[in-house]
């Protein structure tokens, strides 16, 4: 096929999938113009596109968005690399040891179930409102993901290449340098994945909750105290978008610069949220 | 993410003590003991980290007759599965019925699925204070929340039912003169039943979790999320503790107990192992 279609066709499945989604918006507008829905409630696309300029600071105002923007990022970021610190070496050790793994999943079970954000109450207990409490409950977020995925990554490694490595005389250095992390990294990739998507999920929560002046959840929240709906919409579409670009360009990137260049095969990807 | 696999077979001992039994209970009782231990002896705060045993008295009076309100931890568990049940149900009507409008029909590709992947990226939880506007403070709040959190997997799982499922199955059907709705009342139903199964599955573990933030937010009386955060207000522990405890050890029973009670059921009556 010459180029030029095949650009064609990559234009034709974009529009496809654009189209629904600019339907919905569509109707939604009319509905809010028309006088269907209520636009204190359910304020048009084209209010919440305006809010959105005027939060950017595109009209002269301050520019607030990026302020909340950028805490949020700080907190989920942080949250996740605590997360990583702390479900990396946790899940080479419970990967490792089948004896230790049966030890401690009881409690494992026990927490699994668990929101991270039912622990906010005592934390707000503990170390009040502030970053301190958001960044844990975010870590305890994100943390499950990254060492259940390291556990599986160590584990599916199994024990021959290990003995390979051994029987020629390598150190236990050696088998974790050169067998078990190279062996586990697409598990690990994964489970970055989903730390920080889940670090990034629980964040609005506990913004929500214990916040004091910045983050999009603080902003979601005190908005709706002014019924500035716009603003809340803004928020919302942010932090879906901020979720997004985290996955495929972040994450997305990561991947197709190790997994899929050194890796034969696609490492199973996880579940959502 | 199920941890217990089967244990290697050993040999069997006169009096081998069950292992699988042993080990939940040295494990949490060497973590709760120590607690306890340590919050008696003044090691860590007793306020911060009252003692498991104190913790289970205030639940056990809180979940009594004298209670304040009386049986009040029972109501918001009542109440917590109530807009559980609610939610999920929900999500398991509308969300099979969207799977299968994509799944089976163009038109329902065509529409839903751009539209699901601009809405999935959302974080269930941000959809709370919007929704509190459109419903107010109200249980309907929380049971569209869990309904958010649930219905993806189903519709995921529905819809992944379908894709696996053989053309030749069709085509059998087909040949032997089968109607549409004879189709879907015998091939197409069986065939993604395992699928629906395992997406209520991770469904209702994402919608307890959501439910129990949801109510710490939305909630305007009783809930198992409201009661731990109005205790957070009044700076009391034990409840605080014991709501989590409750939480916990519910999630655990309707994941493994009620869940995979069907998950069981239908994987020994239909033979299909769905992997994720």
């Amino acid at each position: 096929m010459p180029p030029g279609f095949r650009l064609f066709d990559r234009v034709i499945v974009v529009v496809q999938f654009l189209l629904p989604i600019l339907g919905l918006l569509l109707f939604w507008e009319l509905a809010v113009r028309t006088g269907l829905a209520q636009a204190s409630i359910l304020p048009a696309p084209s209010t919440i596109l305006a809010r959105a300029v005027e939060l950017l600071g595109l009209t002269g105002e301050r520019a607030v968005l990026f302020g909340h923007i950028g805490a949020s990022l700080k907190r989920a970021l942080l949250a996740f690399a605590l997360a990583v610190a702390v479900g990396v070496p946790l899940g080479f050790l419970l990967g490792l040891s089948r004896e230790a793994q049966l030890w401690v999943s009881p409690i494992l079970s026990l927490m699994l179930p668990l929101p991270a954000v039912a622990w906010t109450p005592i934390l707000l207990v503990v170390f009040g409102p502030g970053d301190l409490t958001i960044v844990i409950v975010c870590f305890l977020g994100a943390v499950f993901p990254v060492l259940y995925s390291t556990m599986q990554g160590v584990r599916a490694c199994g024990t021959q290449p290990v003995w390979v490595v051994r029987s020629m005389g390598g150190s236990r250095l050696d088998v974790l340098r050169r067998v078990l992390i190279p062996a586990s990294l697409p598990a690990l990739i994964t489970g970055f994945k989903l730390g920080m998507a889940h670090s990034w999920r629980t964040l609005v929560a506990a913004e929500m909750l214990a916040a004091l002046s910045s983050g999009l959840g603080y902003m979601i929240f005190s908005a709706r105290s002014y019924m500035d709906v716009s603003t809340m919409f803004v928020g919302v579409v942010c932090l879906a978008a901020i979720g997004m670009a985290i996955e495929h360009l972040l994450f997305g990137t990561l991947e197709r610069a190790t997994i899929h260049r050194w890796y034969v095969r696609d490492a199973g990807t996880g579940g959502r949220q | 993410m199920t941890m217990e696999t089967a244990a290697a077979p050993r040999r069997a001992r006169p009096f081998a003590l069950p292992m699988a039994l042993v080990r939940p209970v040295v494990s949490l009782g060497l973590l709760f003991g120590l607690w306890e231990i340590a919050a008696r002896t003044g090691t860590i705060s007793a306020f911060l980290f009252p003692p498991p045993t104190a913790i289970l008295a205030s639940l056990w009076v809180s979940a009594g007759p004298n209670g304040d309100p009386p049986f009040g931890t029972l109501l918001d568990i009542a109440l917590s599965l109530y807009r559980l049940l609610a939610g999920v149900g929900l999500a398991l009507v509308l969300g099979s019925l969207i799977g299968l409008a994509i799944g089976l029909t163009r038109w329902g590709r065509a529409i839903f699925k751009p539209i699901i992947s601009a809405i999935m990226p959302i974080p269930t939880l941000a959809w709370t204070p919007i929704l509190l506007l459109v419903f107010g403070i109200d249980n309907r709040t929380t049971i569209t929340v869990v309904f958010i959190a649930a219905s993806f997997e189903i519709i995921y799982n529905v819809v992944t039912g379908i894709e696996m499922m053989t053309r030749k199955t069709y085509w059998v059907a087909a040949s032997m003169g089968a109607s549409r709705i004879q189709t879907l009342r015998y091939v197409i139903v069986p065939g993604i039943l395992p699928y629906l199964i395992t997406g209520l599955k991770l469904g209702v573990g994402y919608a307890w979790r959501a439910l129990i933030a949801a109510e710490m937010l939305a909630a305007s009386s009783h809930g198992l999320g409201f009661m731990i955060y109005d205790a957070q207000e009044y700076m009391d522990m034990k409840s605080i503790y014991g709501g989590i405890l409750t939480i916990s050890v519910l999630g655990l029973l309707i994941e493994r107990g009620v869940v995979g009670a069907l998950e069981k059921r239908t994987i020994e009556k239909w033979g299909v192992n769905v992997e994720r």
